[in-house]
């Protein structure tokens, strides 16, 4: 018998696509990409990358269409305050001196993991 | 894109211009913020805007929403800021324009409908008075807004009707019904009991048509079971319907306390409150955080009726001294002041001891005389002096009350005495048009020097009972005004002899027996 696929395995899951989508999307646009999954001790960030001088740390939120509550809506107060602790964390220990800001990219996908949506939202906190 | 529609705050009677701005973001993480010191309600109206939109099958913009409520400093609560709020998302989104001159007002519903919002009223008279042209408020509360002339009323039922008035596409009609129209509903004062269900007590009968008739305190002393309750509840049954101005002045009062119904309008009967004895001194005279009108300012132009007055805590009744003689109240709280209207007709009754039988011809008190000097003494002097007619309610003989069962269709109906009462009524009208008091009741003292115009004879008379009964100068006044309306009932035109010594028997008889 097949084992299946638990809810939190899918999610992680979904949540990798997602985030090789915004990797891609970025580099696209222009960004060099420093970190992924960098981890500090408050959690995790998606992405760390570098416009010009600019560090931005990226939020990526990937949902499975919005059935149930779209990507922007994941983004709650507590959430952003615990990705601005993860933010300043990363930047005090690598002794960021210049601008730095904190990105979010929302990605809706199609249930065939196609993008169906993605929205690059910047300096959101 | 920035849009900016018009509201207003309400502050007890007043209301306050809010400039609602809703600026729709294209930039930013999506997000639905309300500044501008929103109270819960205020708050909360964002889950309600968002859904009601939803359902009225706009699209809710992905946007970033920020809603300042301007003035900044000025509290705001309520929930009627929800239709403003979303009449700036709608046409922010759409394009539409937001019509000039014009207020919103009023609560969503989730499914995009409107429902019955507080203040309609004083939404119009605010209108009115500031200038603008239309108001926007739920078709449940348009009743209460088209009352005030010179100004487009529009009943909005839902937000789909709404949009569509925007877009040209449906018009709303405006809500135009002349005052003359709610003057002409005559919805008769409805009592529980009529005074021909009353069985002897014709004295008591008189004193209360007298005080109907001036706008009089009373209290009734007498022991359990005589009738005191009873002839109390038959009172509004014998109240003419309230004039223009005083309906004015109620409906103010009673659409700031979100106490009119949907649909309904003017307030015509006069209001007949009677709270429990168990009454707090907030729930009274008004007041909490924010004051809301108590019961004697709902009791407004109408009857307070204080059921077993000396059972309520002493500290509530002392806080009707200055309303009593005033008719109206201050309410200071450190957030706010608010004036509110109390011009209202106190309606008291009391039992003469604690067992109830003091005085009684049959029965024998058993009641210690300190006792009874502590129980009388609840109600203190100052209170007692402001009331105008004391009436002792003597016990009904049993045999005597079946053999009327007879007679019992001779007794006068609530009707015929309304009659008298208004005729009354009119006659103080038309002899105070001009003073803003409507009840010999009210009359200050320049009034009493003008309209009681005492002869030689009279004033003698009412000279020797001062010293004699040793009355105050209050209770001297009230004297006057008491025999005025005495004199009115009648129809006489000067207040005689005859009118002086009945207003002398509303006294309290001695000073023991208070």
């Amino acid at each position: 018998m097949p084992q299946l696929k638990t809810m939190k395995e899918f999610n992680l899951e979904t949540g990798k696509i997602g985030e090789e989508i915004a990797r891609k999307y970025l580099e696209k646009k222009g960004y060099k990409i420093i970190e992924q999954n960098y981890k500090t001790k408050y959690g995790e960030i998606d992405l760390v990358a570098q416009k010009g001088k600019e560090l931005v740390i990226v939020e990526v939120r990937t949902k499975i269409g919005d059935l149930y509550g779209t990507p922007e809506e994941s983004l709650t107060k507590k959430k952003l305050k615990k990705l601005w602790l993860n933010t300043v964390a990363y930047v005090n220990k690598n002794k960021w001196q210049k601008d730095y800001r904190v990105d979010a990219v929302c990605i809706i996908l199609r249930p065939n993991k196609e993008v169906d949506r993605l929205e690059h939202y910047e300096n959101i906190i | 894109m920035l849009v900016k529609v018009k509201s207003a705050a309400n502050i007890g009677l007043e209301m306050v211009e809010v400039d609602v701005e809703v600026n729709v973001a294209s930039r930013g993480l999506p997000a639905f913020d309300i500044v501008g010191l929103p109270d819960k309600a205020v708050a909360e109206s964002r889950e309600r805007v968002k859904t009601a939109v939803q359902s009225s099958k706009i699209e809710f913009p992905n946007k970033r929403i920020t809603v300042n409520l301007a003035p900044a400093d000025i509290p705001k609560e309520g929930s009627y800021y929800d239709l403003p709020i979303a009449t700036g998302i709608i046409c922010a989104e759409t394009g539409c324009q937001v019509p000039e001159k014009s207020l919103f007002f009023g609560e969503l519903s989730l499914d995009g409908s409107l429902r019955h919002t507080k203040g309609a009223f004083l939404l119009a008279l605010f209108a009115k008075e500031h200038g603008f042209k239309n108001i926007f408020v739920p078709k449940d509360s348009a009743n209460e807004a088209a009352i005030i002339q010179g100004i487009n009323v529009y009943p909005v039922e839902s937000l789909t009707q709404l949009l569509k008035h925007f877009s040209g596409r449906e018009l709303i009609v405006a809500d135009t019904r002349c005052p003359q129209d709610y003057l002409a509903d005559n919805g008769c004062p409805q009592a529980e009991f009529d005074m021909a269900e009353i069985l002897g007590q014709e004295q008591t009968k008189r004193a209360i048509e007298i005080a109907a008739a001036g706008g009089h305190n009373i209290l009734m002393t007498g022991s359990p079971g005589t009738g005191k309750t009873m002839l109390a509840r038959a009172l509004p049954g014998i109240l003419p319907l309230l004039g223009e101005a005083e309906s004015l002045e109620a409906t103010k009062i009673y659409s700031a306390a979100g106490q009119i119904p949907p649909g309904a309008s003017l307030i015509r009967i006069p209001p007949f409150r009677s709270p429990h004895h168990s009454a707090s001194l907030a729930g009274l005279i008004g007041g909490g955080q924010r004051p809301l009108p108590g019961e004697i300012s709902l009791a407004h132009r109408g009857v307070l009726f204080l059921d077993e007055f000396n059972e309520f805590p002493r500290h509530v009744l002392e806080a009707l001294r200055q309303p009593l003689e005033d008719g109206y109240l201050t309410i200071s709280r450190s957030r706010e002041r608010v004036k509110y209207p109390a011009r209202f007709m106190l309606v008291a009754s009391v039992n003469p001891c604690p067992c109830g039988y003091l005085n009684h011809p049959k029965k024998q008190c058993l009641c210690h005389p300190r006792l009874i000097r502590k129980y009388q003494r609840r109600v203190s002097g100052p209170i007692l002096d402001r009331i105008d007619l004391h009436i002792d309610v003597p016990p009904v003989d049993l045999k005597e009350l079946s053999e009327n069962q007879k007679a019992s269709e001779f007794l006068e109906p609530s009707e015929i005495i309304r009659q008298r009462v208004f005729l009354a009524r009119q006659k103080q009208r038309e002899r105070f048009l001009g003073d803003s008091i409507f009840t010999n009741a009210e009359m200050k003292n320049s009034h009493i020097k003008k309209y009681c115009k005492l002869s030689k004879e009279v004033e003698q008379i009412l000279q020797q009972a001062s010293q004699k009964f040793q009355l105050s100068a209050r209770a001297y006044l009230k004297i006057i005004k008491v025999s005025r309306t005495i004199a009115d009932l009648q129809g006489a035109p000067e207040i005689e002899v005859s009118h002086i010594a009945e207003a002398l028997q509303y006294r309290p008889k001695t000073e023991e027996n208070i």
